[in-house]
């Protein structure tokens, strides 16, 4: 569980700190995780279904704007749900990515003189332009065709490396392309390579790279080509690779080595997103065979309509009154939200195991309050002051609990603890029971014995106020 | 203990890791809905140079519910009584679950920089505050000096 927590400010470090802009839209702004079936409120905030339904039933408006909201009002949003999806799936590479690049060394670009070439008449002669001030320009000496390194590089960054994540949105044959220029770089930055004009495309390579790699590439991408409109920033690309430059990025190696990374695990996931997201969505509709469930007047209701009500639904008619009202209102909101919202619903069964787990999740939650908190706080001794006790607590949180046994009961412990604040007003350091102490206090309403536990917080000797 | 919420692992989390200047809030070894609180006077108000200690609890409904939050130091102040509640709209009437325990404090540190002695809690001491203000920030200060050294 620990490792599934991400945070926006996961980006701050990274090479592009303002994507936590973005991280941080994508997220619900009620329990601060990704946007889990998001729906859209009038005033124009979103939020998970689930989130939002849950805090209507107890406020009705938005936690954002604290305009007046109802449930009715609420409309999913499909696009924002699979933008959400798809960001998930290529958020932890990109971080990989964009921490691994800042965590590099700056190299520096014009710090090298590389000849490319054995043959005068083919070879292209990269040359370092040292006298220049403008510092990356690093001349490309073919024919008296000088291109600017910078120039290349921010072309073979902006459309293999920025063009990585979007590439899953955008689905375009640009993988493809990387990968090649990938392997076109890596094999040209180990040593002077000869470069030879490839048939095809008349971009020049390696000789071992055309034979092996490129040639089978180049005939896909030909026949991709010819389906498939490609990005603008692809031809913009191959425009200056095939004014018969090589490329040589600053940072080979890791430049390189992500690149490689990434290679396979993009590929085989392309196909298989490019259907699930984008169809997905296109294709999105709204179940109709199932009914928008409604809300129930539980106080003009008598226990058998609620059970039968519930029974009609397949659920547990067990407990108290009370415990059916919270188990219908919930469920009726899990309802909702996964057959009015969700794009892609579960069935009715999984619906009840959710149900189940929230309560034994609420039951698990209220027993340690109660049994543990309470328990260790009050420490009893006598068995039949025990069973009492239990008894009592059993009715804790029900109108039938009595206020006035209870106080009976723990008299004692109340005077200890009224001395004990008394004692340490000036220099105390509470811990983690006194709050549920101040709770328990505060749960005190009876009027006889309240009263009087708080006139006696009252007189406490050093306040000032009443002297 | 019933496991914890993913938000407020997170919350804690980053309140260690990003923490708001002048406020630290660490929570508690045996019971991590528990935060120990410290906020800094603010610069400029009759609190500064002070050091508050404030408890801050996250029920089991949080973020449905409002953190409670409450001064253990003492201090004069028209919105704090001195049981240490505080009168802050956000956390009663006005909470969202958009707000989060760093908001929250932010918020109790701007209540220090303006009180608002027209809607009190501590009565006598907002009456104070009106009639007399220079005197009341003079007692707040002499507090703040005598219960809240850093």
């Amino acid at each position: 569980m620990e490792n599934q927590i991400s945070d926006a400010s996961d980006f701050t470090h990274s090479r592009i700190p303002k994507l936590s802009q973005l991280d941080t839209l994508l997220r619900c702004h009620i329990c601060k995780d990704f946007l889990k079936v998001p729906v859209l409120t009038p005033c124009g905030h979103t939020f998970c279904s689930l989130c939002i339904r849950e805090y209507i039933s107890v406020q009705a408006k938005c936690p954002l704007c604290l305009t007046e909201l109802r449930e009715s009002m609420l409309r999913s949003e499909f696009l924002v749900s699979e933008i959400v999806e798809s960001y998930k799936v290529v958020r932890d590479d990109l971080l990989d990515i964009l921490k691994q690049r800042k965590e590099s060394p700056e190299s520096d670009p014009d710090s090298s003189i590389i000849e490319v070439g054995s043959d005068p008449e083919d070879s292209l002669i990269v040359n370092d332009n040292q006298s220049d001030d403008t510092s990356d320009d690093i001349k490309i000496l073919q024919s008296g065709k000088p291109i600017s390194l910078k120039r290349i590089y921010t072309d073979i960054t902006s459309s293999s490396l920025r063009t990585a994540p979007r590439s899953k949105y955008f689905k375009t044959n640009i993988p493809m392309k990387r990968s090649s220029t990938a392997s076109r770089i890596d094999s040209i930055l180990k040593k002077p390579v000869e470069l030879v004009p490839c048939p095809i495309c008349e971009k020049y390579f390696p000789v071992k790279e055309l034979e092996r790699t490129h040639l089978d590439e180049c005939l896909t991408l030909q026949s991709l080509d010819n389906k498939l409109t490609p990005l603008t920033k692809t031809a913009e690309k191959d425009e200056v690779v095939s004014k018969g430059s090589t490329v040589i990025p600053p940072n080979k190696s890791l430049l390189s080595r992500s690149l490689w990374r990434m290679k396979p695990r993009e590929e085989e996931g392309e196909k298989e997103e490019k259907v699930s997201f984008v169809d997905k969505y296109i294709n999105s509709t709204t179940d109709i065979e199932h009914q928008r469930l409604p809300k129930l007047d539980f106080p003009s209701m008598t226990i058998t309509q609620i059970k039968q009500k519930l029974s009609n639904l397949g659920l547990s008619t067990t407990g108290t009154k009370q415990n059916m009202m919270a188990r219908y209102n919930y469920y009726e909101i899990l309802w909702n939200s996964n057959f009015c919202d969700s794009l892609n619903p579960v069935n009715v069964s999984e619906l009840k195991r959710q149900l189940l787990n929230w309560e034994a999740s609420r039951k698990v939650h209220n027993g340690t309050n109660l049994s543990t908190s309470i328990g260790n706080l009050m420490t009893l001794r006598g068995t039949h002051k025990q069973n009492d006790y239990k008894k009592l607590l059993d009715n804790f949180k029900t109108d039938k609990f009595n206020r006035k046994e209870w106080c009976i009961l723990f008299r004692k412990q109340f005077r200890r603890l009224i001395k004990d604040a008394k004692k340490g007003q000036t220099s105390r350091t509470l811990n983690a029971d006194h709050i549920q102490e101040f709770d328990i206090e505060e749960q005190l309403t009876d009027p006889d014995l309240s009263n009087d536990l708080f006139d006696k917080l009252d007189k406490t000797p050093q306040n000032p106020q009443n002297p | 203990m019933a496991s914890l919420p993913k938000r407020i692992i997170k919350e804690t989390e980053r309140l260690v890791t990003d923490p708001v200047p002048g406020i630290t809030a660490e929570p508690h070894d045996d019971n991590l809905r528990y935060f120990k609180v410290t906020i800094e006077g603010p610069a400029g108000s009759p609190y500064e140079d002070g050091l508050f200690n404030l408890e801050l609890y996250l029920p089991d409904d949080y973020p449905m519910e409002a953190p409670k939050v409450r001064f253990l130091t003492k201090i004069y102040h028209p919105n704090i009584d001195r049981l240490g509640r505080i009168c802050l709209d956000i956390l009663k009437t006005n909470w969202s679950p958009a707000l989060q325990i760093r908001t929250v404090l932010l918020s109790v540190q701007a209540l220090l920089a303006s009180p608002n002695p027209n809607d009190p809690l501590a009565n006598d001491v907002a009456e104070d505050w009106i009639k007399n203000e220079q005197g009341a920030k003079a007692k707040a200060k002499e507090w703040t000096a005598l219960y809240a050294k850093k």
